[in-house]
């Protein structure tokens, strides 16, 4: 009996020992904390200011808040954000990151590190680039938004409102860029639409964090397809017809001779016919096709070169032909002066239900 | 009743709860290019040693290791086992405080140190204070649950990897080996060496073929190669070299929209924790059977506790991470003991053994 | 002594006890027993054969081999409340020098063959023990008619004999196992052994055990297979479960019953089991991980409609998660005390009323009502009710562990539950190992 009474008391012992502790580190319940969806930095002359787009769940509906502040660094703004706010800001959830312009311009290596530095800001978080202000863009995204403030990451979500022509860059890779020889990346741009919440145009070429150039939607297509990141569902339209790009599948050599950098690459399209202008053969769409595409990779590669801003990371396919010290140097000895040869082979799949002439 | 399965399954937990957090950090710091020739120079070490010592073990059959030290003498087993033991403490403070802060640093920021390690150290001493025969047990049904998961997340980690970061395979560095020489790599085998040691103290009623042994730990080379290779495959080693974590941070990158849950990794890491947990445990056990030995005085769940304490109490000394890298440091010299020596010693007291009862028949 | 005479002092105090007088054989003799367990006209009709048949081959009645009844020689008064509290009869001359004791047409107390009440067959034989040792250990050998079935029985107690029958399979039964359980049996103690706490005290398993060293089954069926697979069986009179000895996890997963379906059916029953369990401890502690200390697993869409459904709740998500887990265990405790009749009714006050009542009142999140309803059903889906009572403490230490570590809680949680599981074993076995007939594996 002496036993289980010792029994009894070290449980209590414990039981009381548990709840005191549990009360030692403050743990906040969901409901406390405000875990904002899209994060808008700015800056102006040396202050940077921050937007947070905050989701206020009730039972019912969900309402958005736009805070605002300013300060030196992101992190003191954050901070000032959480002790005027009643509940505890959480970045845990922070979904998409977007920079204006101009700090686009000046450099994001610097927010960029802090954000991946920061353990509650997810390295999955997408970035983009605003094209004007970020105050009519935020406005737009309140005043529009019926379910809970995720519009902006639905945007870009591919099981939802994400289109082929629309480049998903998340912040890990835009600091894997930072660093790397071989290999730039570009950021959406996106503006407040029109008729829709937001819309994009395109893209921002950056370059070690900094931003160089823009590429248009098309473009935008184009990297995608190159990325190998699957365009299937697009529609291409042309002079003479209309397709949709079913199957894609890119090859891709490289070679280097005597300090010349050449690279063939070969685009596999499998497409379906959706709509005719006139009545083309066959031959004819494909060749256009082929010609269209290749234009325009041309034309978007030979912008990026001029920039020296690798956004295929075409250097990647050097990496065992140039030695550590030359890899470093292949964005300005190397990568300018790249050859590239880029063919567009197309399968039409079916003709939809309508037969075509041959 | 073989129960081989049983210890491969044991072997499997505590080397894979060991591989995927610190080791790739140190592989990676050792050498830019041909990661994958530091990975199998740790993995043959790793298994000449492993081979040498379940020869020996096998050969002095019944006996563990030190029953083995002490039919030498006591001086002997007293001299070869103070520092094993020393080792194994010193494996214990450096794991509960390095876990504990990587627990805080990625998912638990809030909740304070010393709770953490209390949560380790308290479970680690229940499940030792359970017995061998238990933490096998435990073992088979922990890897049971969490062997799914920590597959499934493997898989799903290759998501973003980009294989032209493999290349080149090998640069001048690499291939003179002058890495083997470099403090990263040294500490890097602490991955290959913590493990097995448990094998010699295994009681003979719980038999297992050093054979079988040898042939599963093959199995383990795809885990190392995997926690090196998938960082630097997403990141590029310029980039995967910034992170102290960079297996961890690699799976965070990967993105599920089928799951239920956003972050993966949290249950991966999770799942690691658990092995580590019982790694502890197993560890614990060792030393407590070498503890007990040395002082019989001392009775098991007093020892334990003990042991618990002092454990506990090295760890709230440790101030901040760097320590926690000067400790693993240090205990390079007992490691290299605790790797090299022991299953030289164990093989060669096998051989006599073996020369004596050949001679005495 | 005087037979008689200590009959008629007893009788004083206990008015059950009848002396009859009547005459046998042109004896005058006195019979004695309980009225509530003899059925005396029956027994007199009986005894009067009986007598008639003696007398025709020309024995005298009080004869050892009259076969009236066995003879009894200067019984001690202890033997003869014995003897009568067995419900057997007693015969004694006039003069009290000769006795015999017999078996009369008893009255019947027993329930007849019923089908299960706790646990339900849908394929399969359906009866079920019932409180008569003997029917029990009949049923048994119905099912498992084999010529290497042996029966050992034991009366345990001192002030109350209880009956005990042990049953194995001879060959089949590790003998380890065996020697272990009738080593215990026999030492017969000199506690009574009224319930299976004081049983499980006699056996020397600890006490403060979640997982009861014996797993019980009302069907004669699923004795018969454990008996069958080299396990003991224990019977206990007056107790309508069969005591399988040792346990095992698969108990909560495994039943003979399942191979009446198809292979395929069978393994899925099994899986679905599994994640019954699993839903059941995980559910709870991973809601309250979730929401009070790792959110940033949840997806975004999830994590805002539960910070919805929470917005207003007073207090952490650890309390709310008590106070309705404390509900939920209070209606399945009083649903088992309700008579049938009032059970629907409770049903509706308690779900319907309650739940959302609950919810509007803002007392605990509409979340919360979802999870502890699932993880309540799924509890009931392992095998046995004693298995499923375990389980649900075991969900309390992964509350608490997860309000304090969130998911990491959770998980080490989890591995103590499992080194707990691992740690437990019966007679040596341990309770996760592999059971086949004869061998096990760890």
């Amino acid at each position: 009996m002496r036993i289980s009474a010792r029994r009894l008391v070290l449980f209590a012992v414990v039981l009381a020992g548990t709840l005191a502790l549990s009360g030692c580190w403050d743990i906040k319940d969901i409901n406390h904390r405000s875990l904002p969806v899209v994060m808008g930095v700015k800056q102006i002359d040396d202050t940077y200011k921050v937007l947070l787009l905050i989701p206020d769940a009730t039972p019912s509906r969900t309402d958005v808040k736009i805070i605002s502040q300013s300060g030196s660094t992101i992190d003191e703004i954050l901070d000032k954000i959480d002790r005027n706010m009643e509940n505890k800001v959480d970045l845990l959830h922070l979904k998409v990151i977007i920079f204006e312009r101009s700090v686009a311009e000046k450099g994001l290596s610097q927010s960029v590190e802090s954000f991946m530095r920061a353990r509650d800001i997810s390295n999955k978080t997408l970035t983009a680039i605003s094209v004007g202000a970020l105050e009519p863009l935020f406005d737009k995204l309140t005043s529009s938004s019926t379910s809970d403030g995720t519009e902006m990451y639905d945007f870009f979500e591919k099981n939802a409102g994400w289109s082929p022509e629309v480049v998903q860059t998340r912040i890990w890779e835009v600091f894997r860029s930072m660093d790397s020889f071989t290999r730039d990346v570009v950021i959406p741009t996106i503006q407040p639409g029109l008729s829709t919440t937001i819309e994009s145009n395109g893209a921002a070429v950056i370059k070690n964090g900094r931003m160089v150039g823009v590429i248009d939607s098309d473009e935008s297509l184009l990297y995608n397809l190159f990325k190998g990141t699957g365009t299937q569902g697009k529609i291409e339209v042309m002079n003479h017809a209309t397709v949709k790009i079913v199957a894609d599948r890119l090859t891709r050599s490289s070679e280097l001779k005597e300090g010349q950098a050449t690279m063939k690459g070969r685009l596999h399209l499998k497409v379906t016919v959706l709509e005719t202008v006139g009545a083309p053969t066959e031959a004819e769409i494909k060749q256009e096709i082929d010609e269209q595409l290749s234009a325009r990779f041309q034309s978007m590669l030979r912008a990026a070169q001029a920039k020296e801003a690798d956004i295929l990371g075409i250097g990647q396919y050097f990496r065992d032909k140039l030695s550590r010290e030359n890899l470093r140097q292949w964005r300005t000895k190397y990568y300018p002066f790249m050859k590239i040869e880029f063919k567009v082979h197309v399968i039409i799949q079916d003709e939809g239900l309508l037969k075509m002439k041959r | 009743m073989d129960k081989s399965r049983q210890v491969i399954v044991m072997f499997w937990i505590t080397h894979i709860g060991l591989i995927f957090f610190l080791y790739p950090t140190e592989i990676i710091g050792s050498l830019t290019a041909g990661h994958w020739c530091a990975v199998l120079l740790g993995f043959l070490i790793h298994i000449s040693m492993l081979a040498v010592y379940t020869k020996g073990l096998s050969q002095c059959a019944p006996l563990n290791v030190i029953d083995l030290f002490q039919g030498v003498g006591r001086v002997f087993a007293f001299a070869m086992l103070l520092p094993l033991a020393i080792y194994f403490i010193m494996i214990m403070i450096i794991t509960i405080r390095a876990y504990a802060e990587i627990v805080t640093v990625i998912f638990l920021g809030n909740t304070p140190l010393w709770t953490i390690m209390l949560l380790f150290l308290a479970v680690s001493t229940f499940i030792c204070l359970l017995g061998i025969e238990s933490i096998f047990r435990t073992g088979m049904l922990v890897a049971l649950l969490f062997f799914p998961f920590l597959i499934l997340v493997v898989v799903l980690s290759f998501q973003n990897t980009d294989w032209h970061y493999m290349l080149p395979l090998m640069d001048r560095d690499a291939a003179t080996f002058a890495y083997t020489l470099r403090r990263p790599f040294l500490k890097s085998l602490f991955a290959f060496v913590g493990g097995f040691l448990f094998l010699g103290f295994i009681p003979p009623h719980i038999p297992f073929q050093g054979r079988k042994i040898v042939l599963a730990s093959l199995g383990l080379i795809p885990f190392f190669l995997v926690s090196v290779y998938v960082p630097l495959l997403t990141f590029g080693e310029n980039t995967a070299s910034k992170f102290p974590f960079p297996f961890i941070m690699a799976v965070d990158t990967v993105d599920v929209s089928w799951l239920m849950f956003d972050r993966v990794t949290m249950f991966f890491m999770i799942s690691m924790l658990c092995f580590v947990i019982l790694f502890l445990s197993l560890g614990m056990w060792v030393t407590l059977l070498m503890i007990k030995r040395g002082i019989p005085v001392l009775k098991d769940p007093t020892a334990c506790l003990l042991l618990a304490a002092v454990v506990y109490s090295v760890c709230l000394l440790v101030p901040n991470w760097s320590a926690v890298e000067r400790l693993m440091w240090w205990n390079t010299l007992p490691r290299y003991y605790a790797a090299f020596i022991i299953p030289l010693a164990v093989f060669a007291l096998g051989a006599r053994r073996r020369r004596m009862e050949a001679v005495r028949p | 002594m005087k037979l008689p005479a200590f009959l008629e002092s007893r009788q004083a105090k206990d008015s059950d006890l009848f002396l009859h007088s009547l005459f046998l054989a042109g004896e005058s003799v006195y019979l004695a027993g309980y009225t509530s367990l003899i059925d005396l006209p029956q027994s007199i009709v009986m005894l009067r054969q009986l007598a008639l048949n003696a007398a025709g081959a020309g024995k005298a009645l009080f004869d050892r081999d009259s076969g009236v009844g066995t003879p009894m020689r200067e019984p001690s008064e202890q033997e003869v409340l014995d003897a009568l509290a067995a419900g057997d009869a007693l015969i004694c001359s006039q003069s009290g020098d000769r006795c015999l004791r017999l078996i009369p047409v008893g009255r019947t107390l027993s329930r007849a063959l019923e089908s299960p009440t706790t646990e339900n067959v849908l394929r399969g034989a359906i009866s079920a023990f019932n409180e008569d040792l003997d029917t029990n250990v009949g049923l048994i050998k119905k099912h498992l008619p084999s010529d290497t079935l042996r029966i050992r029985s034991y009366s345990l107690g001192q002030s109350q004999r209880r009956k005990t029958v042990l049953l194995y399979a001879e060959g089949k039964i590790r003998e380890q196992l065996l020697q272990s359980i009738v080593q215990k049996l026999e030492t017969l103690p000199d506690v009574d052994i009224p319930d299976l706490q004081a049983l499980s005290d006699f056996f020397g398993f600890p006490k403060w055990a979640l997982i009861t060293r014996y797993n019980t089954s009302e069907l004669p069926q699923e004795a018969a297979f454990a008996l069958e697979h080299g396990k003991a069986v224990l019977l206990l009179d007056r107790f309508p479960f069969a005591l399988v000895l040792p346990s095992l996890l698969s108990d909560m997963f495994v039943s003979q019953n399942d191979r009446n379906f198809p292979a395929i059916i069978m393994f899925s029953f099994r899986l679905l089991r599994v994640l019954g369990v699993l839903v059941n401890v995980l559910l709870p502690g991973l809601y309250v991980a979730l929401v009070s200390v790792n959110p940033e697993v949840l997806r975004i869409e999830i994590a805002l409609s539960i910070a919805g459904s929470r917005e207003g709740v007073p207090y952490p998500a650890l309390v709310e998660t008590l106070l309705l887990l404390l509900i939920l265990e209070l209606t399945l405790e009083s649903a088992i005390r309700l008579p049938t009749t009032i059970g629907p009714t409770i049903t509706m006050v308690g779900g319907i009323i309650l739940g959302q009542a609950v919810v509007q009142a803002k007392l605990v999140s509409n979340v919360l009502i979802i999870i502890l309803a699932a993880s309540t059903i799924a509890n009931f889906t392992v095998i046995g009710f004693q298995n499923a009572t375990a389980l649900r403490l075991g969900k309390y230490l992964l509350l608490v562990l997860s309000a304090m570590f969130g998911v990491l809680g959770l998980f080490v949680g989890i591995v103590v539950i499992c080194a707990y599981i691992g740690h437990v074993n019966t007679f040596g076995v341990p309770y996760l190992s592999r059971w086949k007939a004869g061998r096990r594996y760890g």
